[in-house]
């Protein structure tokens, strides 16, 4: 696999570092001031776009997402200020995850793809993958094993998906996972059991 | 022994195979969420904001729509339940009076009598004077008689 960038890490995804200027932002919208609403959008927004393709190849998509958590935000700003949550970028973080969730669950609802949509050149790539046991470098199969793993996820859950990908992709513990989607440690476990079977299940038919 | 052993052999081999495809199916995860460039493009993508406070208006709009359906939802809330008690009472209401004008209908004065045994009543009915058919019939006959000896 020719992926070099490492899953970022929970703290930095989380926002845990304070930005007092954020929620000083925060309570100036929720005094009526748009413009410091703009500012906000401006720092956060790439970030949001980033979780965004995560989940989606398509820049329209993301833009979605982009658009429909700060719609959200906007709206809950009052929410954030008085729940005096530390940091703005954790708390748009979970909003774009639960955005991401709620297109992954609209989306499923449309006709999916399968394993036996995976074309003869990447199933090759998964077994040359196999037999050297160790994901490939160059930058084809990069995009082979793109397009591949979108149709080899497309067969999880929505769920199961977000989980993996939190898991996997952004380094989030499970605890943080539970956090941010409301859902108990336990049912994130499970999910994230579940899907790696699931997934190996269909890898294995390469081997 | 040797039967034994086959099956812990085989185990670690599908353990070690679990691993590669555990291994595998991670890279395969962060391979379709690696997708730098699409994000950039659509952080910047123009009037990203404009686009924004368009939705957001939009949606204020739709919020305040549905704000004044659940303030009239409201209010029909708290007045159906006071117009059915309301109706409840009336309903009572009206069946008692009609029970009470029911049993009156159906009294007569000799079980009016009985149930309320006072002297007042008494005085009240002996003081009545009924006039019977037969008591009609004598005197027309005896105006009758009158005027023939007359």
């Amino acid at each position: 696999m020719a992926d070099n960038s490492e899953p970022a890490q929970a703290d930095e995804i989380l926002g845990s570092i304070e930005d007092p200027a954020d929620v000083e932002l925060v309570a100036r919208v929720v005094a009526g001031d748009e413009s410091a609403f703009e500012e906000l959008f401006n720092r956060h927004r790439r970030r949001v776009a980033l979780i965004g393709g995560r989940f989606f190849r398509q820049r329209e998509q993301i833009e979605e997402v982009i658009q429909e958590s700060f719609s959200k935000a906007y709206f809950a700003l009052a929410e954030f200020s008085n729940r005096q949550e530390s940091s703005f970028a954790a708390w748009i973080a979970r909003i774009a995850f639960n955005v991401c969730y709620d297109e992954l669950r609209r989306l499923k609802r449309r006709p999916e793809s399968t394993f036996s949509d995976l074309s003869e050149e990447e199933a090759s790539w998964i077994r040359e993958t196999l037999s050297s046991e160790g994901p490939g470098k160059n930058i084809e199969s990069v995009a082979i094993s793109r397009d591949m793993a979108d149709k080899l996820l497309a067969r999880l859950s929505p769920e199961d998906q977000l989980v993996l990908v939190m898991l996997d992709a952004e380094g989030l513990s499970v605890s943080d996972i539970a956090n941010s989607m409301g859902w108990s440690a336990s049912k994130v476990k499970v999910r994230a059991h579940r899907a790696r079977a699931k997934l190996r299940r269909g890898l294995a038919r390469f081997l | 022994m040797a039967e034994s052993v086959k099956p812990m052999v085989s185990n670690k081999r599908d353990h070690g195979s679990e691993k590669i495809l555990d291994g595998l199916g991670s890279a395969i995860v962060r391979a379709s969420a690696t997708n730098e460039d699409a994000a950039d493009a659509a952080a910047t993508s123009p009037f990203l904001y404009t686009r924004l406070r368009s939705r957001i208006e939009s949606e204020r709009k739709r919020r305040e729509e549905g704000e004044g359906w659940l303030a009239m939802l409201g209010v029909i809330w708290r007045t159906v339940p006071a117009m059915a008690l309301v109706a409840v009472f009336a309903m009572v209401l009206f069946l008692s009076t009609s029970s009470n004008s029911l049993g009156s209908g159906n009294a007569n004065y000799d079980v009016l009598l009985g149930e309320r045994d006072s002297a007042e009543e008494q005085v009240v009915f002996a003081d009545k004077q009924f006039t019977s058919s037969d008591e009609v019939l004598d005197t027309i006959l005896n105006e009758d008689e009158q005027g023939a000896s007359k």
